[in-house]
């Protein structure tokens, strides 16, 4: 069941992915490796291609050519898009989170906080209410959601409270990775802050790998341990993420860096 | 014994400003400077001759052009200049410790938290972490009442010894201490002064940027020039 996990082996390894749209490019020839227990942020202004490249990571596009591997619990490093599609939902399913920066597309507005984990959990599996309950109020707990409101509707819920119920919802199964698009992004600069620090401290806390896609310096400095830049769909420089920020290389970094006030 | 030592081969450092049509400053060029543990550098130059950009450059926040920074931890030997982010990562975690002239505070996060950070990312249990944060923070007059407030709000001489209590918190067999006594009294001033020559005693590789000469004196073994380069066109 444990199958053990190689930590000299990435958990995810892309190679040259390249995705067109019709006319444009969405994201050329990018390749990186990402690391058990690695937070990757990914920055560059709209369009750059940040949002393309993420999708394309998590398998809800289909890149033009590249290789995405991941590295799953039963045999190792495997292409997801040699996959079946009934296996690469289920990989979707147990080891994988996806946090929108829109809560509405991640959580069901039809049912209570509550219910929105548990159905996660029941998908991978959980049968038993009571301990679908207990798990459930346990990862509402773990993102500072008042419990009491655990039976109410999403749509009754802050932005704020609405995202905690989102990541809870993906802690749930355990996940290896998550991917988040622009997690703070349409919260209040106060209830960012709080939020931002206790994924910091959850994602550490759960040895989590992420993949943060974000416009904001600030939280990429923050979240990820390591950077990459993007601009017109191309990765035009990656590192350490305090590097990039406190000595970047590329013009467009330089740019970025030297049009915010402080980060 | 303490097994460690650091060798820095033919390190240059420029700065490629592109906003300016590339102007290039050059920082350092072709350093050279080995350090045993045991030993307390004092980098000694003039205002922009580049010793903060060095320590950089060894904590790999700053990325050199070109040479060799090389970590020798019991015989394992890295370089930092061209290791991986995650190699990096690991070496902030148990090999070097950096006290930067300004704290970078996290939001929220309570002084002695952030103090015991280091210890945390150890594995060591948090009520000792917290304890051994406590007893740092005392030592070095912190005020008990700002313990669990974030230093976010602290006066500059406050953070600056959040700061140092955070890298003295571990004892890191390298320590990079960018003017640590800048903005302290005589009285907090010695109390960096001991715990820089206790680290030295225990056997750390100390590389340092201490502006005062008292200070200075009281704990560098040897003091190494950083000469200012002529600007290239
Ligand atoms: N991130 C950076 N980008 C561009 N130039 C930089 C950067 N950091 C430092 N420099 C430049 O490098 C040179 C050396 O600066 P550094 O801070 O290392 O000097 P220093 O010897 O520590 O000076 P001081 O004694 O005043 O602290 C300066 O000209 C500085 O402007
Ligand atoms: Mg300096």
């Amino acid at each position: 069941m444990t199958a053990l996990m190689d930590q000299d082996q990435p958990l995810l390894r892309v190679s040259s992915v390249t995705k067109y749209y019709d006319l444009m490019i969405g994201c050329r020839n990018v390749s990186f490796d990402l690391w058990p227990g690695e937070v990757l942020g990914i920055v560059g202004e709209s369009g750059s291609g940040k949002s393309t490249l993420l999708n394309c990571l998590s398998t809800r596009l289909e890149p033009n050519s590249g290789a995405i591997e991941y590295n799953t619990r039963a045999s190792g490093l495997v292409d997801l898009f040699t996959m079946s599609e009934a296996e690469r939902r289920m990989l979707m399913r147990t080891d994988w989170g996806f946090v929108h920066q829109n809560p509405r597309d991640g959580l069901r507005m039809g049912v209570s906080a509550g219910a929105n984990i548990g159905e996660r959990m029941m998908a991978v599996g959980a049968r038993v209410y009571g301990d679908i309950r207990e798990s459930a109020a346990h990862w509402l707990g773990r993102v500072e959601f008042d419990i009491d409101r655990m039976d109410h509707l999403p749509s009754t819920f802050s932005g704020g409270m609405q995202q905690r119920v989102q990541i809870a919802r993906n802690l749930a199964v355990n996940p290896r990775l998550i991917f988040m698009d622009e997690p703070t992004g349409g919260l209040d600069v106060s209830v960012q802050a709080r939020l931002l620090d206790l994924l910091r401290e959850l994602v550490g806390d759960l040895g989590l790998s992420a993949i943060v896609v974000t416009h904001d310096l600030a939280v990429a400095r923050l979240l990820s341990h390591r950077l990459m830049v993007m601009r017109n769909g191309e990765v035009v420089e990656s590192g350490l993420t305090d590097q990039v920020l406190d000595d970047p290389q590329h013009p467009y970094t330089q740019l970025l860096v030297s049009s915010i006030l402080q980060v | 014994m303490n097994d460690f030592s650091l060798n820095i081969e033919n390190l240059s450092k420029s700065f490629t400003i592109h906003a300016q049509g590339g102007l290039r400053l050059p920082v350092l060029k072709s350093f050279d400077l080995d350090v045993a543990s045991g030993e307390c550098i004092a980098l000694v130059g003039p205002s922009g001759a580049g010793k903060s950009t060095l320590l950089r450059c060894i904590y790999a926040n700053y990325l050199a052009d070109s040479g060799r920074i090389a970590l020798n931890n019991h015989g394992e030997v890295v370089d930092i200049r061209t290791a991986a982010p995650r190699e990096v990562l690991k070496l902030r975690q148990h090999v070097i410790g950096y006290v930067s002239q300004f704290l970078r505070v996290i939001p929220r996060v309570p002084t002695v938290q952030v103090v015991a950070e280091p210890l945390r990312d150890r594995n060591i249990p948090a009520d000792e972490a917290t304890a051994r944060a406590e007893k740092l923070l005392a030592r070095l007059n912190v005020p008990e009442k700002l313990w669990q407030i974030p230093p976010a709000t602290f006066s500059g001489g406050e953070q600056q010894r959040v700061n140092i209590a955070r890298g003295f918190i571990y004892d890191f067999p390298l320590l990079l201490l960018d003017e640590p006594t800048a903005s302290l009294d005589r009285a907090n001033g010695s109390v960096v002064i001991e715990l820089i020559n206790e680290a030295r005693e225990r056997g750390a590789a100390i590389i340092g940027i201490f502006h005062d000469e008292d200070v200075r004196a009281e704990v560098a073994t040897r003091l190494v020039e950083v000469q200012p380069l002529q600007a290239a066109a």
